[in-house]
């Protein structure tokens, strides 16, 4: 009995001898991030068999700690759990508009204990676990002097980090979305400035400064001027009774919200075109570029200049294209002119020839290259001299 | 020397008087040929914005219309050997101007293909066999010469079309541009007119005269001999019993030529030039922009090389008329090919603006130099009666090499992302090419002196001697038509 005993708990312990507990290979960071701001935090495990991955959120202090398990969906969807259970465990937690009270400490847990969901054992003993802090802070207050910049000629844009506590390692500028080159500091200092010495549509935009701190702090100062409308071409051809494309962009900040195209007429008030209204004229617009296609063109009526208007908060600017329409003969008189020309050249080369030569035409085949003819020169071995055939 | 041992044409060609008239008219039908399908670029941007198709769709027109041009080749040939070049040049006038017209009118990019690049090309195939065929029929003596003036058209009528486009552009759009364009093109069939058939009947005199031997004329018509003379003999000798049974293609067109030596060297010389000759002219002006210069400079380069180009080509033609050249012209051509390659491979060397302006000036004289001789030494290789045949079946066997050149050499500069191995690659190809026209032609020329000798001293020699001789002879072509 007792062998028996011995041999199963020998084959019991061999069988399981395989089975291997679970251990971290990657565990989640601590992260200090803005109000509103989203964090991410990474957890892998492996074992045999594949153990499975919970996220808790603890709160107080020990002994006192109160522990709340977060599911996908939790805190009013705000949390999103992606798990993969693939050769090892693998859990990423995304918390999306984090409030401070979001700041504490997240835990990882993982057990591959077949036990570890039993209510009567205590689950620290079954579960490993690893903590990260998240540290949910106010945005520190960035002052912009001037917080908006609106049709000046020159600027000096400067941002005050007025909250100290966060270390600055440096700072920069951005420009639509590119750091400006030579705004790189690395002094620490909370204060920088940017000078726009001359303020033209191509440098408008946004102006970011952005502070090196963990986690970045940025402030953005817009800086306006009145919008820049211009012609791809001034001067436009269309063919009669074809359609032409006349367009015009605008660059700058703030881009024109409404577009308008005119037709200007001698002594009377521009024509407004609009969409819709015939089948001769079609409008479409984006904010940078504005398109006219007129339909079935005219010689006579729809030619002339045209005034593309595009207007912002900050006023209107416009362009004007001159419109010219050919006419579908216009090619025809010098085709027509060329051909008599030719017409006429032949034909006096060909009288020409038959005045100098009328009694020696040569009518018989005149190119010689048929390959069949070439044996008028054929040598005939028994005589020295050559015998030339006439054709 | 037998004072008729001239020529094998059966005439004295007149070198001079309205062959200059010819050379003149081909000069305008070489050019439109190889100038027009090059000026056409200028409006693919607005086209391929009208119809809204890619570039490389656009850029189809132009490989059509080559293609059809080198394609139309035999179709050419044939034509000529039947009726004459004048019919053939004035047809290819109409056909491209009739093809320019109802593009013109055209509403989708196949229209475009079929009337620009099909009927287009074809006509312009129409108009330069002809034009190359009546050189030979004209000039004996001067044919170089002749040839290097004819081929000059191309670079000046591209110089004249090139900006000409642009004013008909801007002044009339595109399909305002075609119709002119079709009518300028029609001035092809002036040229066409200008060709007329030269005169045969009138040759007993000179011919009679020669016969005084005057020292001097014999030595003039001694220097004028061709290689193609000798070869031409044996052939007609040796092959007099097989062309009896020749059927219904020996009337078209000349396949015999495929067992002519001196066309074969000359078509696998081309094959592997062709692939290396047009695409350095295609990648001058990107690479000047990729080296960082601006595109003015970059079209002025061009414009270097254009006009050297013109200037070269005549000057080639009357080194190759000189007496010292002309019996060995084919080591002219072969230099002038090496000399190509040469100036490929150097040019990676070169940097900055002014390496590239020598280099523009080199390739220049390279490819004017080519260019010039480049038919000159069919003629002389095949003799001018089988001129039309060859050159239609050296073009589309040339077809191939011509298309795929670019493309390939595009494939090549974006796969290294660097333009110098594209050169290294075309300098190779001219290079390899080169060497193997030297060798080839050392090889001939050695083997038609002997040949010659053969038959001057079968025709001059003592009785015994001829006997001999032409009992050996004998005895090759009984072996050789045994075969």
């Amino acid at each position: 009995m007792k062998l028996l005993w011995a041999v199963s708990a020998l084959l019991l312990s061999c069988w399981r001898a395989d089975a291997s507990t679970a251990g971290f290979i990657k565990s989640p960071l601590s992260q200090m991030k803005l109000i509103n701001d989203s964090a991410e935090m990474h957890c892998e495990v492996v074992g045999n068999p594949i153990p499975e991955v919970q996220w808790w959120f603890v709160e107080g202090e020990e002994p006192n700690e109160t522990f709340t398990q977060l599911f996908d969906g939790a805190r009013n969807d705000h949390v999103k759990i992606n798990a993969t259970y693939i050769a090892h465990a693998t859990s990423t937690i995304h918390l999306t508009s984090l409030t401070p009270a979001d700041s504490g400490t997240y835990e990882c847990r993982a057990s591959n204990d077949p036990d570890r969901n039993e209510l009567k054992k205590t689950p620290k003993i079954k579960w490993i676990r690893s903590q990260a802090n998240i540290i949910v802070i106010e945005t520190p207050n960035i002052h912009t002097e001037p917080p908006e910049v609106s049709n000046q000629t020159s600027a000096m844009l400067s941002c005050n980090l007025t909250d100290g506590n966060l270390p600055i390692k440096g700072s920069y500028w951005i420009h639509n979305g590119k750091i400006i080159e030579g705004s790189k500091t690395s002094d620490g200092k909370s204060h920088t400035t940017l000078k726009l010495e001359k303020i033209t549509h191509a440098n408008s935009g946004k102006y970011e400064c952005v502070f090196e701190t963990d986690p970045l702090v940025n402030q953005t100062i817009e800086v306006k001027t009145p919008p820049h409308v211009a012609a791809y071409k001034h001067s436009e051809h269309g063919n009669e009774n074809d359609k032409v494309v006349l367009v015009c962009v605008s660059h700058g900040y703030p881009l024109p919200t409404d577009w308008v195209w005119f037709k200007e007429r001698e002594n009377e008030t521009p024509l407004l075109l609009t969409n819709g209204t015939t089948e001769k004229y079609e409008i479409s617009s984006t904010s940078n570029k504005t398109s006219l296609t007129i339909n079935d063109l005219n010689i006579d009526s729809d030619l002339g200049n045209y005034m593309c208007s595009g207007t912002s908060e900050l006023g209107t600017a416009d362009d004007k294209i001159y419109l010219r329409v050919r006419s579908r003969l216009a090619a025809l008189w010098p085709f027509l002119g060329i051909v008599a020309e030719v017409i006429i050249l032949v034909t006096i080369i060909f009288i020409y020839e038959k005045r100098r030569k009328p009694d020696e035409v040569n009518d018989d085949d005149d190119s010689g290259s048929a390959p069949l003819k070439s044996n008028s020169n054929a040598n005939h071995k028994d005589k020295n001299v050559r015998q030339r055939n006439s054709n | 020397m037998p004072p008729a041992a001239v020529t094998n044409l059966g005439y004295t060609p007149p070198d001079g008087g309205w062959g200059w008239a010819v050379v003149f008219g081909a000069f305008i039908s070489i050019g439109f040929s190889y100038a027009f399908p090059k000026s056409l670029t200028i409006y693919f941007k607005e086209i391929q914005e009208y119809f809204s198709v890619s570039y490389s769709e656009i850029a189809w027109v132009s490989s059509v219309m080559l293609a059809s041009m080198y394609a139309g080749g035999p179709v050419s040939s044939v034509l000529v050997n039947r009726y004459g070049s004048r019919p053939v040049v004035i047809a290819g006038g109409v056909l491209v101007c009739t093809a320019m017209v109802l593009a013109s009118f055209g509403t989708n990019i196949i229209h475009l293909y079929l009337c620009v690049g099909l009927i287009g090309g074809f006509g312009l195939a129409f108009n330069l066999q002809p034009s190359l065929t009546i050189i030979g029929t004209y000039f004996q003596a001067k044919r170089p010469l002749a040839n290097g003036l004819a081929m000059t058209g191309s670079p000046v009528v591209l110089s004249t079309l090139a900006p000409l486009n642009q004013f008909l552009f801007d002044s009339f759009g595109w399909r305002g541009s075609f119709l002119i364009l079709g009518s300028i093109v029609l001035n092809c069939c002036v040229a066409g007119a200008l060709m007329r058939p030269v005169n045969k009947s009138i040759q007993r005199k000179t011919n009679n005269e020669a016969s005084k031997c005057n020292s001097e004329a014999a030595e003039e018509l001694a220097a004028a001999v061709d290689t193609s003379t000798h070869s031409d003999n044996l052939q007609t000798e040796e092959h007099q019993s097989e062309k009896k049974g020749q059927g219904f293609i020996q009337k078209f067109t000349d396949v015999s030529l495929f067992r002519h030596r001196g066309f074969l060297i000359y078509l696998i010389g081309n094959v592997v030039l062709f692939f290396g000759f047009f695409a350095p002219v295609v990648f001058l002006a990107p690479y000047a922009k990729h080296q960082g210069i601006d595109e003015y400079s970059a079209a002025f380069l061009l414009s270097m090389f254009a006009l050297v180009d013109m200037f070269i080509r005549p000057a080639t033609g009357l080194i190759g008329n000189t007496k010292w050249i002309r019996p060995r012209i084919q080591y002219f051509f072969s230099f002038a090919v090496l000399y190509n390659g040469i100036c490929h491979l150097m040019c990676p060397l070169a940097s900055g603006y002014t390496g590239l302006a020598v280099y523009a000036v080199f390739f220049g004289l390279a490819f004017g130099m080519l260019s010039a001789l480049l038919f000159e030494v069919l003629m002389d290789l095949v003799g001018a009666h089988r001129f039309s045949s060859a050159v239609g079946l050296a073009t589309i066997i040339e077809c191939g090499p011509v298309l795929l050149g670019p493309p390939i050499s595009g494939a090549l500069v974006d796969y290294f992302g660097d333009y110098k191995y594209m050169y290294y690659a075309c300098g190779v190809f001219m290079l390899v090419s080169g060497i193997f026209f030297f060798i080839m032609h050392y090889y001939n020329y050695k083997k038609l002196d002997e040949e010659h000798r053969l038959t001057a001293a079968a025709e001059t020699g003592s009785p015994e001697e001829a006997v001999q001789l032409k009992m050996n002879q004998d005895d090759r072509t009984v072996t050789e038509t045994d075969e």
